[in-house]
């Protein structure tokens, strides 16, 4: 039988790992999740098992598939220890020279290297590269050091040492104590503070509670929980049983979206793992406190992470937000208290039982503490998840770790906050990233998705997308949220497709005002906020597009006009030959025209003319 | 404790109540859309949007949904007035054709909303407020609607987009959509019961729960548990959820009432006889051929059509109306041979008032002959011909029939001799007067005579014709025979006279003429018993022979008839008293 009966067989059972385990042996480790999947991890992955099955009597080699580590853009990663040499995008034929040159000989294969867009430079090992170096990885940083799948190795690595601790003795009053005074705050997009949340539930009236973890990530480009959760799912499934402990809850749910097949299989096998070693069930560590977890699949609606849609969701009806004068920790999952975080919250929990409140509250700003998962997109040369402290100015995220804007375009903003976030210019780079700092400057920070902009991004046509997304995403429930975006959406349609007028700004401030001040939840409440930041920071970008009929990036077509330059054309024949539509007439070596009527204003001529001869006004 | 303070009106706070409910209570207006009593608060319009002020923080909240904590409420600042104006823009935006929309719009000063209407918007009246769904799902457990898509797709309808086979055609939808943009028709092909007004005689539609008639005594109403939700399907209980002074108590059950009384005025009034046994009228199937009394509802205020003379079928005002007399009446062949007596008058007049409604109508009486007997009645007759132009046709109608929207009537004018055809809008009939259904039944409970055609005999033609052949029994009005209103009331005060100068004697007289028992005679077969209509007879068991009751005993003679031992007798007319009277009659006659 392998359950723990109590804290001190967990200690065992790791030690008994650890020393199984020989540092100094050869070990391969490859990062699959879903993104290195979408680079072709898979067949990476069943190449090297193939190789290494060929080489049994060499034995000794190790290979361990991890989660996502980040730096998505590059994936998959190859990290061979116990050198830890750093190959980044990996495929399938560069495996055999690993194994045979790097992991048999020791040899670095300098094709194989990262090399830094920025400056060029080579790097052999993780820490060196600059996108990892002023990331502090608390959370994501054990993704590399196992394999999702094996409670053994998340065992080996300290894990469920924090949940033995808390049930060799600690009251559940002194958990939420070392919660409150962390300075942990909600990661899920409200930065509630966490520890004031468990002990609004645990005060609660009722005699059940639930315990609930929000893995409906649904912000565009964002995807930190998912990867949290296929990279490190033991992680948070250990936060949940310690805030159900503290708050005195018996029964669990997570909901995970439907489009995160990978992140339910493997949160599936941390649950029957952990079953199996008795570490949910009753009577866990023999402390006499019982808990167990369901999984409920979201059908992937953004509005479902809201807190009260994904109740709703979770009990079968269809997700719509209600309205929460009474809050959820009072009456939530089917009437009774619950207790709601994010998956990234629920990671954090064991770090600070682990380390101490003091350790945790040393970390970040003054009133937003740890660490922030990031998904950094964009027109960045990296793109990834970061992980930095809470306070790091955008300046260092977007050019330290994001390496700069890609080409040689010009910085324009920074999106932050998903949908309901908004948009942060040039003017406020150096703004430390925290929860108050990017609400003050219209924006939040969300779930932490993070998309740069450059000088090619039109910003009516980046408010245009989210409001057209919101449009779709809204529950359609409340009056404000569903009218005032369709109404956003078309005087926005209007000013892009060359039809804006005088007042029309005015209009989307009025639909703005009533949308925050009245929808149902905070979907509507926030859904003006790209709206309101570009008109805030770009409004002079509304304006031109209203009264010159212009579009400054180049991106309304309706607004854009293509035409060939005279000087520059050497009549190479190559866009007449690209035009979808035979719109460019002209013979070689001669100069080429293009007929407006006919032009789609596709922009494949702009970008196939060597000569720079296509000009867009 | 601090107070809830709503537009200045302090009271206390109940948090188990919502603003609104509390407000409602002051009598303060908040408007609502999408709320409705009998559903939990579901807060999507957002209408009831009103003003907490709480700790110095002003927030816009609904009112429907926010529970009644301490606090100030103003329910029409400023930025209340600003917010509801702005989602009534959108919402004008949403649906256009709304007139209730329209409306609550021009309330809050917005003519024409700023912001664009889509094409396919431009019909369209429902704001998406989920009554209907939430009233099918939730209140009659059907599920019959639902919301489908999301965002700015949502939209309702019914499963999969089909026709829908779980509707029950309650029409609870239909009911309690605020904007008039759901009806049962749009959710099944299935027929949606209807439930006529029997006030109304089918003219209108009444709901389950519904006052009698105006004026009804109690002012009451009541619940028809044959089509109430509640008693059929165990659903609904709207009527329940919204009696503030919560007086609906499906528990109750009928009683019967015992009442000793000392004299009983039967009236038991009239019915008319049913259009459908005439078959050559269109045996009722036509909806413009209707009855006087139909149309006396069309012409009363407060009838289906608030006094104005429109025909059934279109509710169009008729050009051209035909009444007729005498149907079902002195017709002894087919129908009823007597004459119905009130026909002529009530024709008259209902030819008059359709003229003075529709001036420019032409009124028609097919008529046998005009019996304007009566004070005053014949000088009626007459300023109906001169002076309204009432066209009379003396002669009977053969046939009635629809052709081409029209009413067809096929008659003789036997003054002239000659057919007549008149394509009408609409024909009244003056069907004859019968007896109460149930009149026959109460006749034998109250061993009252009735005649061949089911009205209550009098004591005497003439000298007692208030009084019935049973004690302490009278009648009035119809239920003796067929009668206009002054004759009733003078029948019905008789009637009472009779009833007070027997409650003012000091003793009951009554008829000497009882039966008897010669007690050496009687073998005690109880045969007598047994045929008393009065229950006058019972068995002594200890000396095993019949009794009278004198007091009950009427002497109708019954008993004597039946007697196989000839031990009962009249007193007074006894066989042998009886032989004697003629031997002395016989003598007399010889000597």
């Amino acid at each position: 039988m392998k359950v723990l009966r109590n804290p001190q067989s967990l200690e065992n059972l790791r030690e008994k790992l650890v020393s199984a385990r020989d540092p100094s042996q050869p070990l391969i480790i490859l990062s699959s999740g879903t993104c290195g999947r979408a680079n072709r991890s898979d067949e990476v992955a069943q190449v090297f098992r193939e190789e290494l099955s060929k080489r049994t009597v060499n034995g000794g080699i190790g290979l361990r598939i991890t989660g996502c580590l980040g730096f998505c853009e590059r994936e998959p990663i190859v990290v061979v220890h116990p050198q830890k040499i750093f190959y980044p995008s990996v495929k399938p034929d560069d495996v055999e020279e690993i194994i045979s040159e790097t992991v048999v000989k020791g040899n670095v294969i300098d094709r194989l290297l990262y090399v830094d867009p920025a400056s060029g430079e080579k790097f052999r090992y993780e820490h060196e590269i600059p996108f990892y170096k002023k990331q502090q990885p608390l959370i994501f940083g054990d993704n590399i050091r196992l394999d999702p799948k094996s409670i053994e190795d998340y065992i080996a690595v300290g894990g469920y040492g924090a949940l033995a601790k808390v049930l060799s003795g600690m009251d559940p009053e002194e958990i939420i104590d070392i919660v409150k005074r962390s300075g942990l705050r909600g990661r899920g997009g409200g930065g509630f503070p966490t520890g004031v949340k468990w002990e609004s539930c645990r005060k609660a009236e009722g005699e059940q509670r639930y315990v609930l973890c929000n893995a409906d990530e649904g912000d565009p480009g964002a995807y930190m929980d998912r990867s949290v959760l296929e990279g490190n799912p033991h992680s948070v499934l250990e936060g949940m049983i310690i805030g159900a402990y503290a708050i005195g809850a018996d029964e669990g749910y997570i909901y995970v979206r439907e489009e995160y097949p990978l992140a339910r299989e493997h949160f599936n096998i941390a649950l029957k793992q952990a079953r199996e070693y008795g570490i949910l069930g009753e009577n866990i560590f023999g402390s006499g406190f019982g808990f167990d977890v369901k999984v409920s699949r979201g059908g992937g609606a953004f509005v479902c992470g809201e807190s009260t849609a994904l109740m709703t969701s979770i009990e079968g009806k269809v997700g719509e937000p209600r309205a929460k004068h009474v809050h959820t920790v009072e009456k939530g999952l089917w009437e009774k208290p619950s207790n709601l975080n994010n998956v990234e919250t629920w990671a954090n929990v064991p770090l600070i039982i682990n380390k101490g409140w003091e350790w945790y509250s040393k970390i970040g700003t003054e009133r937003s503490k740890g660490t922030k998962i990031f998904s950094l997109v964009g027109k960045v040369n990296n793109t990834g998840l970061i992980e930095v402290p809470m306070g790091i100015t955008l300046r260092e995220v977007i050019y330290d770790i994001g390496g700069g804007i890609r080409g040689r375009k010009r910085f324009k903003a920074v999106q932050t906050g998903g949908p309901s976030g908004g948009v942060i210019p040039e003017s406020l780079l150096d703004l430390p990233v925290d929860f108050e700092r990017l609400t003050e400057a219209g924006s939040m920070m969300g779930s932490g998705g993070m998309i740069v902009m450059d000088e090619d991004n039109c910003m009516v046509d980046i408010a245009k997308y989210f409001v057209n997304f919101l449009r779709d995403e809204s529950c359609g429930k409340c009056t404000p949220c569903r009218e005032g975006l369709i109404q956003m959406y078309e005087i926005l349609d209007d000013i892009t497709e060359g039809r804006g007028k005088k007042g029309d700004i005015e209009q989307l401030e009025d639909l703005a005002w009533v949308m925050s001040n009245t929808s149902l939840c905070a979907l509507g409440t926030t859904a003006a906020n790209p709206v309101l930041s570009t008109i805030k920071y770009f409004g002079d970008e509304y304006r031109v597009h209203i009264e010159e009929k212009r579009c400054p990036a180049h991106v309304c077509k309706a607004l854009v006009q293509y035409h060939i330059d005279e000087e520059k054309c050497t009549g190479c024949a190559v866009c007449l030959k690209q035009c979808p539509v035979s719109a460019i007439a002209g013979v070689p070596k001669e100069v080429h025209r293009i007929d407006a009527s006919t032009c789609i204003k596709c922009g494949i001529c702009y970008d196939v003319c060597k000569f720079d001869a296509v000009v867009v006004e | 404790m601090e107070k809830l303070i709503i537009d200045g009106i302090e009271t206390e706070p109940d948090p188990s109540k919502t603003v609104l409910e509390v407000a409602q209570e002051l009598g303060i207006h908040i408007p609502t859309l999408c709320y409705h009593r009998s559903l939990s608060p579901y807060g999507a319009c957002r209408i009831c949007t009103v003003e907490i002020i709480w700790r110095g923080r002003s927030r816009l909240r609904t009112a429907c949904t926010y529970p009644a904590w301490e606090g100030e409420v103003k329910t029409n600042s400023e930025p209340v007035r600003g917010a509801r104006k702005l989602l009534l823009e959108l919402m004008l935006a949403e649906a256009p054709a709304s007139v209730e929309i329209q409306e609550l719009a021009r309330e809050y000063g917005v003519e024409q909303s700023r912001f664009k209407v889509g094409d396919e918007k431009k019909d369209n009246r429902c704001i998406q407020c989920g009554l209907c769904v939430r009233m099918c799902e939730d209140v009659m457990g059907v599920s019959a609607l639902g919301h489908k898509n999301r965002g700015y797709r949502r939209s309702v309808t019914t499963p999969f987009d089909r026709e829908s086979d779980v509707c029950t055609t309650c029409g609870a939808c239909e009911f309690i959509c605020p904007t008039g943009a759901i009806t049962v028709k749009q959710i099944t092909d299935r027929p949606v019961t209807r439930i006529a007004s029997e006030f109304e005689l089918g003219l209108k539609e009444r709901p389950c729960i519904y006052v009698p008639f105006p004026q009804a005594v109690p002012n009451k109403p009541v619940i028809d548990r044959d089509h109430c939700m509640f008693f059929q399907n165990d659903a609904c209980r709207i009527c329940e959820a919204v009696c503030q002074p919560q007086a609906i108590d499906y528990k109750q059950e009928e009683k019967i009432v015992d009442e000793e009384v000392g004299a009983i005025v039967v009236a038991t009034g009239y019915e008319l006889f049913p259009l459908e046994q005439i078959g050559e009228y269109g045996s009722g199937r036509y909806k413009n051929v209707i009855t006087g009394l139909q149309f006396e509802r069309l012409l009363s205020a407060s009838g289906p059509t608030a006094g104005e003379v429109r025909r059934p079928s279109d509710w169009a005002i008729p050009k051209e109306v035909v009444f007729v007399s005498c149907v079902g009446s002195r017709e002894p062949e087919l129908y009823k041979p007597y004459c119905s007596k009130i026909c002529c008058m009530y024709t008259l007049k209902h030819a008059m008032l359709y003229k003075h409604r529709v001036p420019d109508g032409q009124p028609y009486v097919f008529y046998i002959d005009v019996r304007a007997g009566g004070k005053g009645y014949e000088e009626f007759y007459q300023r109906g011909i001169e002076e309204d132009g009432v066209l009379y046709l003396r002669g009977k109608v053969s046939k009635i029939f629809e052709e081409d929207g029209k009413v067809v009537v096929w008659g003789v004018d036997t003054l002239t001799g000659k057919k007549v055809e008149i394509a009408a809008d609409m024909a009244v009939l003056a069907s004859a007067i019968v007896p109460s259904e149930d009149a026959k039944e109460l006749a034998n409970k109250l061993k009252m005579a009735i005649d061949e055609h089911g009205f209550m005999t009098e004591a005497h033609p003439k000298l007692r014709p208030v009084e019935s052949l049973t004690f302490a029994v009278y009648l009035a009005g119809c239920a003796q025979a067929p009668k206009d209103i002054p004759e009733a009331v003078a029948q019905a005060s008789g009637a009472a006279s009779k009833v007070v100068a027997l409650f003012s004697e000091e003793e009951l007289h009554h008829e000497p003429t009882i039966a008897t028992v010669d007690e050496d005679l009687c073998s005690g077969c109880g045969v007598c018993v047994s045929v008393c209509p009065y229950d006058a007879r019972e068995h002594d068991p200890e000396k095993h022979v019949a009794k009278v009751n004198e007091v009950l005993c009427e002497g109708c003679g019954s008993c004597i008839a039946a007697c196989p031992s000839s031990a009962c007798q009249l007193v007074n007319f006894k066989d042998c008293q009886i032989f004697e009277m003629l031997k002395a009659a016989m003598s007399e006659k010889g000597s």
